[in-house]
């Protein structure tokens, strides 16, 4: 491909001496900025060589995860970081993608459709960089091959992992544990993140047990100190996760009356358990549960629920715009609440709260207090992952697709986003445990949580 | 009656109406050509002594085609469209002499207009039938088959025209497409449509862009569509339905097929078609659907009808592996969505493009007010 390899010098003489403007400056002098983009372009420069001898032997298609895996690896270690350090890393993705852009601009004409979706970032493979505990490795194993889905049970299996670990912990001499246990953890985190990015919920415990763990009084003696820090793991469980769901059961319970028809999208463990303790507490009422490919959570709630005895009926997602006028509510979960008032949740419930919506169907979302984030999210661009193609290939039997057969094809890239974000002009309330909000009062949770910051 | 003709026109329609009943003719398009061709062979065969007779005939074929497969609109649209050359045809070859009352071009009035048609699909017919322009008797005792005789070519010109039409659909459709795609646009289209299919393979001879195709379960048409546009060098992304809202902020416009375009300007197309396009008037993407003319159906109650919607095989979405869930859950599997006029911005048809809301008069010009139930 000539017309890449010539645009190089250019971009190589750019980082070092744009005319007029910086004459040569030295590292220490250049502000942090400046040093930031002179790095992405050398980096950018680097990953053109690499893929211009990658590319003379091996299809566009090959090469494309190649290049998606190395972004796709800035993205979730920049994703775990502090918020404030997230819009940053972001843009140090797209500044990399804009040079890279302009410089091979007649050769990626068609590939630069691949890229606006390549800060998504596939998981990478796991590199061991100092010791991973053994729970935490089954763990992440766990994770990558999505055998733990859903915020609720991958927080609960985090924490619970991390119990393990803590009690396996011994401080070294001449540190305390207040302090060394939390260098201590990093790499296990890390690990859990490059086997799957990380979930707000996890992000959010985690975040409350570096609080804890910080807050440890320095004259406890060792066992003393670690059972008190799994005593309020097993708090932050109970209240957060148990009892807010009990609460929310009841409170979502008197919405559902005799005679109606409920739909919900997929699998929340949240939604399964309120439906699950209204029929126990004797409504009659009929769900309908919508599911769609990649991850076909639905049948598995599908399945509980009829054996409960409730009447359901199921149907893929393209279908609700026929169903839809027959439902009085529709019922969903969430990944994570933001801000500005927006659910961020399983692909494919924008779409549903969308059409619920447009036919005067309220939509109510069930959420505990502790998947608030903090961060405002606009669009399902923002933050996303994507699931590898391999895991999903569940097809009725009498319809198999060769799934395999296409993604060898050049030009043709496969994308499986997990995630949506529903915008609040959706949502009709959400239903937490310490009340049911409307969207535009996300902001005030933490207010009425009683503490300023989750 | 039993005549040669009539049972061998019985044997032809039947074999069509079978092949309908068991839904082996795939594609809107395919069952038009078919249609057209069992039509064909009827009026060469059919023994008529004046237009009332030749019109019942067709009329009677037509309803036993619709009879059998009515969700297939597009075999109705068919006998209608050729029930309107033959009254054409007869018209222009009846009023054919140096007497003949033109259409006064002076007065144009709204309602000649809209229930003559356009007078310019009537000027083009004209000249044909003028260069033969022999009086035909009806209802001739001496010679019951003249009237048959002399109107037969003409009418077998005017169902070559429509097989023409119907011949390179894909082809006119396709010649805006260059218009219509700009560089470096993202399109957002579902399942598979030939139609469109072509529209953007045609598109991508002039423009680099970049296609995502939404996979439709449980049919699967998305597979098919986007392995036939990236072995063609289109940029294609596969995804699955759930990620359309998701997409839908990056896409530029949303490309469709129609299965069919009711009166009012809505259309049946693929399931998943209403999420996409509702998903894209949230974020005021245009919607732009690429059919041909004979998809034009003069009904336009029938989203009214849950019906309508022309259910498919529920093992496709809960199959028979799932054991013992199957008796106990109800599944439902619509083929079709209907998508109402509001949602849509611009029909391109072989015919030029169009808004939904001029619909309504396409179809008065091609099809007749009393063809409409046939």
């Amino acid at each position: 491909m000539p017309s890449a390899v010539v645009p190089l010098p250019e971009a190589a003489g750019q980082s070092s001496a744009p005319p007029g403007t910086l004459p040569a400056k030295s590292q220490k002098q250049m502000t942090k900025a400046e040093r930031r983009e002179m790095q992405e372009r050398q980096r950018a420069a680097k990953a053109e060589k690499a893929t211009q001898n990658q590319s003379k032997n091996s299809p566009k298609s090959s090469n494309k995860p190649a290049q998606t895996s190395k972004e796709g690896a800035l993205a979730p270690r920049r994703a775990s970081k502090a918020a404030d350090l997230a819009p940053k890393g972001f843009q140090g993705a797209g500044g990399q993608s804009k040079d890279v852009k302009a410089s091979g601009e007649d050769k990626s004409a068609h590939t630069r459709g691949l890229r606006i979706f390549s800060h998504f970032g596939l998981p990478k493979p796991t590199a061991h960089k100092g010791e991973v505990h053994p729970t935490i490795v089954r763990l992440g194993l766990q994770f990558s091959e999505f055998k733990i889905t859903g915020a609720n049970a991958r927080c609960i299996a985090t924490l619970t992992a991390f119990k393990t670990v803590i009690q396996d912990y011994v401080t070294p001499p001449n540190n305390t544990l207040s302090r060394h246990l939390m260098t201590y953890l990093s790499p296990q985190i890390s690990y859990l993140v490059s086997a799957r990015p990380m979930s707000v919920t996890m992000g959010n415990a985690i975040r409350q047990l570096k609080l804890d763990i910080s807050g440890t009084d320095i004259d406890l003696p060792e066992q003393d100190a670690k059972d008190a820090l799994c005593d309020k793991i097993d708090t932050y469980i109970r209240d957060r996760i148990i009892a807010a769901d009990q609460v929310i059961e009841e409170t979502a319970g008197n919405k559902i009356k005799d005679g109606d028809a409920i739909l919900t999208y997929a699998r929340s463990s949240v939604v399964e358990k309120v439906l699950l303790a209204a029929y126990a507490d004797g409504k009659q009422f009929t769900v309908t549960v919508v599911d769609s490919r990649p991850m076909l959570e639905g049948k598995k709630l599908l399945e509980v629920l009829s054996f409960a005895g409730i009447q359901c009926t199921y149907l893929l997602l393209p279908a609700v715009g026929s169903v839809i006028t027959e439902i009085s509510m529709v019922l969903v979960g969430a990944h994570s609440l933001h801000s500005n008032g927006a659910v961020f949740s399983r692909a494919g419930t924008a779409l549903v709260a969308m059409m619920a919506k447009q036919h005067l169907v309220p939509v109510v979302v069930c959420c505990e207090t502790y998947k608030f984030s903090e961060t405002v999210q606009l669009d399902s661009f923002t933050r996303n992952e994507l699931a590898p193609v391999e895991l999903f290939n569940s097809f009725p039997q009498n319809k198999q697709q060769d799934l395999s057969s296409l993604s060898d094809q050049p030009n043709l890239q496969i994308l499986n986003p997990l995630y949506d974000l529903t915008p609040p002009s959706s949502i009709t309330a959400v239903v937490t445990e310490v009340g049911v909000i409307p969207p535009s009062s996300i902001s005030s949770i933490p207010l009425a949580l009683g503490r300023t910051m989750l | 009656m039993g005549t040669a003709p009539e049972i061998a026109n019985q044997r032809i329609v039947e074999a069509l109406v079978s092949k309908l009943r068991r839904r082996q003719v795939v594609g809107s398009r395919q069952t038009a050509i078919e249609t057209v061709l069992v039509l064909r062979q009827v009026i060469s065969k059919a023994r008529f002594s004046n237009i009332e007779h030749l019109i019942q005939i067709i009329k009677a074929v037509g309803r036993r085609l619709v009879q059998a497969q009515p969700k297939e609109h597009t075999v109705g649209n068919t006998v209608r469209k050729v029930l309107h050359h033959v009254r054409e045809e007869y018209h222009a070859v009846s009023r054919a002499g140096p007497s003949s009352a033109q259409p006064p071009k002076s007065s144009f009035s709204i309602s000649k207009f809209v229930s003559q048609g356009q007078p310019r699909k009537q000027n083009l017919t004209l000249p044909k039938s003028e260069a033969r322009s022999t009086s035909l008797r009806e209802n001739d005792p001496d010679d019951p088959d003249s009237f048959a005789k002399g109107l037969k070519p003409v009418l077998m010109e005017a169902i070559q025209d429509v097989l023409d039409e119907l011949e390179t659909v894909y082809d006119n459709v396709s010649k805006s497409a260059r218009d219509h795609i700009h560089s470096d646009e993202i399109v957002l289209t579902i399942g598979h449509s030939k139609t469109v299919e072509s529209f953007l393979k045609s598109a991508s001879h002039y423009r680099n862009y970049t296609v995502i195709v939404a996979e439709s379960a449980p049919s699967f048409g998305g597979h098919k569509m986007a392995r036939s546009l990236s072995t063609a060098g289109i940029s294609t992304f596969l995804v699955p339905d759930s990620s359309i809202y998701a997409l839908m902020s990056r896409v530029n416009k949303c490309i469709l097929g129609a299965h069919a375009i009711l009166a009012n300007g809505g259309m049946f197309a693929v399931t998943g078609s209403l999420l996409a396009v509702s998903a894209a008037q949230a974020h005021s993407t245009p919607v732009v659907v690429c059919a041909g003319q004979f998809k034009l159906t003069p009904l336009w109650n029938l989203y009214h009808e849950y019906g309508a919607l022309d259910f498919a095989d529920p093992s496709s979405v809960l199959g028979f592996e799932e054991g013992s869930l199957v008796d106990k859950v109800d599944v439902v599997n619509p083929y079709f969505d209907y998508v109402g006029p509001e949602l849509i911005n611009v029909y391109i048809t072989n015919d030029g493009d169009h808004p939904p809301s001029s619909v309504y008069r396409l179809i008065k010009e091609s099809y007749d007010d009393e063809d409409h139930e046939l």
